[in-house]
């Protein structure tokens, strides 16, 4: 690892079957797939047959993060948590889960780059990393307890700076609708029951190492400086959401929500946010609180400070203190999480009587954080509570449960939007008890399946949100057209991909934006005013691309995709553009490997074609566009009945789509008939072996 | 080296000191030393190296001190990343010169159950642990080889490499456990303000920390170099 | 008093040097004002460098100065903008640290609100393009009551010059404004219902 900067050097191996545990040379066979969900594609790729099933001891979770992860570069926090998907219906295929908080740079300091967990303990146990000390321990005295409890013992075993993952009772009693959580706040969505189902509860990482930056500090101080004056917002919102002196453009739905007078109110002694000038490096932790961007301006006074992952200065997590929630409620004062998460206990209502704003509404979110993620609960991008809502009111619920298992419930509690409902709901969906437990916790696909409910009709609904296998839409074509919905296509679960929706709602005015992508897509119509769409060209299907790959990108090096790419800012002095090379910049001086923007944007198309090939091989057909690559009808249908490429709808046309898909095969390098990566596009991003496989497998177009 | 120029403390005052640890001390022999700069007092060590008393240490007082407010620190860490990255050249918070992932997630009195305690699982507060840059540093005086000395500009109390053993008494010594041990050199380190431009203080994303100047308000000695007691064995 | 070629050193001529620094405080004095979303009065300036005794105490020399060191000032420092616009004392601001935009939104709320919030919605809804909900006029530096703001929008009603000013109400309850002559019904309403409810369940 002498010459070698970023990476620590090893992959952790960990057998739960036998108990053994090797390391791997992360340079030697991972180097080309960087890391992240590169890694977990890869090993998947070479280890885990077709077949196998998310709760076989064959299946494999890898922990993977990326040679930036654990350095000074800017949003370098997140974990990629691979494994075959158990909501991916009907068939598991490969998915990732995405964790913040400490968990990826305290991986890198104690000396890995990633962590493998085979097999199936025939017990509960957790796993102790502290440095080159790996243990499989005894967890018979966590095991059926919550996320956090677990969290804490752990930590007075390991050291208070110690990270701890752990899923909870949902995970244990393997509800495929769970998570694992780190760092009070953090969760990987969709993981849980897999750890479960290998009687995994824990895993505690203490690191003591470093992470060698292979530049020069003068170089390195230089280019974070550089990277941290092009950051914006969360979601690299680059402008404020109300008029401020500095700057020249606002916008009210914009996550920066930093003025004179808008306070944290709740911080010991309340903290001013003040005048953010984005010049000012020191006031980037104040420009974003999302407590306010969800609940309203009623959030300032319960607002504590910002917190989030390693690194990080834009502090998505806003922490909040509502100590009449802790009176109502018998829980804690303090809760702390993000956009989903935040909003998990909300979502289940219909309304509110104070309204959508008011202090019910943060009560419930109060409530849900306190036991989602203490149960660890997974929502599925909210697919949960609008599954839920709409089995309720349209009587479904009613006529699946007994009359006793009905009655159990405090039904008048949850039409008036009293939060204390999710008391009665929450920990029986962790329990899995009664067909109510039970069901909801399955994911929407396996809901359908139980329920003899239809997909075409969920398929149908705009309001459902679903899109394909069991997961909603994900930034689809609401946020950006044609590109939004290709990008829907493309995953297993909910595609995972902000790149394109970063940019749509960083708050430029049009014209700004299209001068924007006509630099770094090629034609200015690259963008559309939103719910203004034209037809598709190929700017289009060019966005659509660099979108998935800069995805993978940042998934695999260890940025974050909720802030990149950075191909805008807040400086008027640069005309709002960004830099569209700032990951190879980083890449390059971290590791010392020199990598241009293209190599590293193809090393992003060999993770992806991975994904692909995975994909294909297991679902056992090359047909993708037909049978993978599906969009729901809603997709193609407009409520007032307005056509396709009016103003006001968000509606595509079919003809269009089907041109949208053919123009993205095209650009990928992918046969246009059946979707399916060629042999040649598999050989130019050195993937032949993949090629080779699939070819024998009559899985090549 | 004239004898007014002494870090603004008058030679006659460090004669008086240097004798009160040594009685056969005379002025001449004093001079004849050298500076009376802290390196060149410790060649003194035959002379004030007594039978009985330990040699005198003297170190200019640091001209700044990173000042932490708690209630702004979000936690981010940057400022321990910017310690090493920019100064080491390796990502590597175990040994950052500013302490914040000890308190960060508890607070410190460490992991327990309960929300009474401070950082991310109690009431959000993170306390940034600084060094004091102590006037009458326990680190420097604890050295064994006096590898600890104020260095110039910021006078901030700074570990000398070439000297330091890696014998880690100075680590045990300080009160506020803040020495910073590199374990790929074998060497002890500490906060030198980054010799008046802390990298942490410019890092900080929330101004959570400020570089301040010094004021000595204890009304006792003004500015001057402050004598210590040597506590080796 | 004499007067000196701005920037001259003189270190002998005390007259000189406080030009200089007559200067330099204008320019201090306009940036920070800026950077609260003010523009400078003359009487800030004033009231500034007679704190500072930059200014000669005989009324007459004063004002004679004070023009003198604004002209200086302005060739200077070349982020001071003096504001075009209106009747009255003149005013200054800083590019550094305000906008043309904001500029423009402080000499617009100079005026009759009506115009106000007419031509800040029109600006919205060519620009962005996007409708504004009636709330961003509560927020600074508009900082109007919502009685006021609906009663500028029952002055609209009706009115030829507001003719275009248009409104359309989000299924979450909350008006916006939109100008027809950059957007369309059925766009605003869309987009308001987007920006209101739909961005955020879709986090």
């Amino acid at each position: 690892m002498a010459t070698v900067g970023g990476w620590a050097g090893k992959v952790l191996r960990v057998d739960l079957s036998t108990g053994r545990t090797r390391t791997d040379d992360t340079i030697e066979r991972y180097r080309d797939v960087i890391g992240g969900t590169g890694l977990g594609y890869a090993v998947l790729w070479d280890e885990v047959a077709a077949g196998t099933r998310p709760y076989d001891a064959g299946n494999k979770v890898i922990f993977g993060v990326g040679p930036l992860a654990g350095t000074g570069a800017p949003c370098n926090g997140r974990t990629a948590i691979t494994t075959l998907w158990p909501t991916c219906w009907p068939t598991p295929l490969v998915g990732t889960g995405h964790m913040g908080g400490q968990f990826a740079a305290e991986l890198k300091y104690a000396g890995y780059d990633g962590l493998v967990i085979e097999g199936k303990a025939d017990r509960p146990v957790w796993l102790s990393i502290s440095d080159d000390r790996v243990e499989i321990l005894d967890a018979h005295e966590f095991w059926g307890q919550g996320i956090r409890r677990t969290a804490v013992e752990i930590s007075q075993r390991l050291g208070a700076e110690a990270a701890v993952a752990a899923i909870g009772q949902a995970g244990e009693n393997l509800v495929p609708l769970s998570v694992v959580m780190t760092g009070y706040s953090h969760s990987a969505g969709g993981v849980g029951s897999v750890l479960g189902g290998k009687n995994l509860k824990a895993i505690g990482v203490r690191g003591t190492g470093r992470l060698r930056i292979a530049g020069s500090t003068a170089e390195w101080e230089r280019v974070v400086k550089r990277h941290l004056s092009l950051l914006g917002a969360n979601n690299q919102h680059v402008v404020p959401d109300s008029p401020q002196p500095w700057a020249e453009f606002y916008d009210p739905g914009s996550r920066w929500k930093a003025a004179p007078g808008r306070q944290w109110g709740a911080a010991s002694v309340p903290v001013d946010t003040g005048s953010c000038d984005p010049k000012d490096l020191n006031r980037i932790a104040y420009r974003t609180n999302n407590a306010v961007h969800y609940l309203g301006d009623i959030a300032w006074k319960y607002t504590v400070r910002g917190n989030g992952c390693t690194g990080c200065p834009v502090r998505c997590h806003t922490m909040i203190r509502v100590p009449a929630a802790a009176a109502k409620y018998g829980i804690p004062e303090m809760g702390q999480n993000t956009c989903g998460g935040l909003n998990f206990g909300r979502s289940f209502f219909k309304e509110f009587p104070d309204g959508p704003r008011g202090q019910t509404a943060v009560e419930a979110c109060m409530v849900g954080m306190h036991l989602a993620d203490d149960l660890g609960l997974w929502c599925n991008y909210s697919q949960l509570q609008r599954d839920f809502k709409k089995l309720y009111y349209d009587g479904t619920i009613r006529t699946k449960l007994s009359a006793g298992e009905f009655k159990g419930y405090a039904w008048s509690t949850y039409e008036k939007g009293d939060p204390a409902f999710l008391f009665d709901l929450l920990p029986r969906l962790a329990r899995r008890e009664g067909e109510l437990g039970l069901a909801m916790g399955l994911g929407t696909g396996g809901l359908l399946d139980r329920w003899g409910l239809s997909e075409t009709e969920w398929a149908a609904d705009h309001e459902l949100q679903y899109w394909k296998m069991g997961h909603p839409k994900h930034h689809a074509n609401e946020d950006a057209g044609q590109c939004g919905v290709i990008l829907n296509t493309q995953y297993n679960r909910d595609a995972q991909c902000h790149s394109h929706a970063n940019f749509t709602r960083n708050g430029l005015p049009l014209a700004v934006q299209k001068q924007i992508a006509a630099e770094v897509w090629g034609s200015p119509d690259a963008v559309d005013a939103v719910q203004a769409y034209t037809p598709m060209n190929v700017a289009k299907a060019r966005m659509a691309k660099w979108s998935l790959l800069r995805k993978e990108l940042h998934d695999s090096m260890s940025l974050c995709n909720w802030m990149g790419p950075w191909i805008a800012s807040p400086l008027k002095e640069r005309g709002y553009r960004g830099d569209d090379s700032i990951e190879s910049l980083l890449y390059s001086l971290v590791t010392g490997d020199k990598k241009s923007r293209e190599e590293l944007d193809l090393a992003a198309e060999r993770i992806f074609l991975l994904h692909r090939a995975l994909t294909i091989r297991d679902m056992g057909t090359k047909e993708m566009r037909a049978r993978h690559d599906t969009i729901p009808q809603w997709v193609f249908k407009d409520g007032a009945g307005k056509p396709a490429f009016s103003k006001g709808t968000i509606r595509m046309g079919e003809a269009d789509i089907a041109i949208a898909m053919d123009l993205f095969y095209r650009e990928m390098g992918w046969d246009t008939v059946t979707g399916a990566p060629t042999r040649a596009a598999y050989e130019r991003a050195g993937l032949a072996h993949v090629a080779q496989a699939l070819g024998e497998k009559g899985l090549l177009p | 080296m004239g004898a007014a120029e002494t870090d603004g403390v008058s030679y006659e005052r460090l004669i008086a000191v240097a004798r009160a640890a040594d009685a056969s001390l005379t002025r001449r022999r004093f001079l004849q030393v050298g500076g009376l700069s802290v390196v060149a007092l410790s060649a003194l060590g035959p002379w004030l190296a007594a039978e009985a008393a330990p040699p005198v240490l003297v170190l200019p007082q640091a001209k700044g001190l990173v000042l932490a407010d708690p209630t702004k620190c979000v936690g981010c860490r940057r400022c321990e990343l910017a310690c090493t990255e920019f100064n080491d050249g390796k990502a590597a918070p175990s040994m950052a010169r500013i302490k914040i992932a000890r308190n960060m997630n508890f607070g410190p009195r460490g992991a327990f159950l309960g929300r009474e305690g401070q950082g991310t699982w109690g009431n959000g507060l993170v306390v940034q642990d600084v060094c004091r840059q102590c006037a009458d540093a326990a680190c420097a005086a604890a050295c064994p080889v006096q590898a600890i000395s104020a260095k110039s500009p910021a006078n901030a109390r700074v570990v000398d490499e070439t000297k330091c053993v890696g014998c880690r008494t100075c680590v045990s010594a300080c009160p506020f456990r803040m020495m910073a041990f590199d374990e790929e050199i074998g060497r002890a380190t500490k906060c030198t303000l980054c010799d008046g431009t802390p990298k942490c203080v410019d890092a900080c994303p929330a101004a959570a920390l400020r570089y301040v100047a010094w004021r000595e308000i204890s009304g006792t000695s003004g500015l001057g170099p402050r004598p210590v007691e040597r506590r080796d064995a | 008093m004499e007067t000196h070629e701005c920037g001259a050193a003189a270190p002998s001529d005390t007259g000189s040097r406080d030009w200089d620094a007559a200067t330099n405080v204008v320019a201090q004095i306009v940036r920070k004002l800026s950077g609260a979303g003010r523009f400078a009065a003359v009487a800030d300036i004033r009231e500034e460098l007679e704190g500072l005794a930059l200014l000669p105490e005989a009324a007459e020399e004063a004002s004679a100065a004070l023009d003198e060191i604004l002209r200086a000032a302005l060739t200077a420092h070349s982020d001071l903008v003096p504001v075009e616009e209106g009747a009255g004392e003149p005013r200054f601001y800083s590019s550094e640290f305000m906008t043309k935009a904001y500029a423009g939104l402080l000499l617009r709320k100079a005026g009759d609100r009506l115009h106000l919030i007419a031509e800040t919605v029109r600006e919205n809804s060519a620009l962005y393009p996007r409708p504004l909900p009636l709330g961003a006029f509560e927020q600074p530096p508009f900082s109007l009551t919502r009685d006021e703001i609906l009663a500028c929008v029952r002055g609209m009603a009706g009115e030829k010059a507001f003719r275009d000013i248009a409104g359309t109400r989000t299924s979450a309850g909350n008006d916006y404004l939109y100008s027809t002559a950059h957007l369309e019904p059925d766009h605003a309403a869309s987009l308001a219902e987007w920006i209101d409810v739909g961005q955020y369940d879709n986090p």
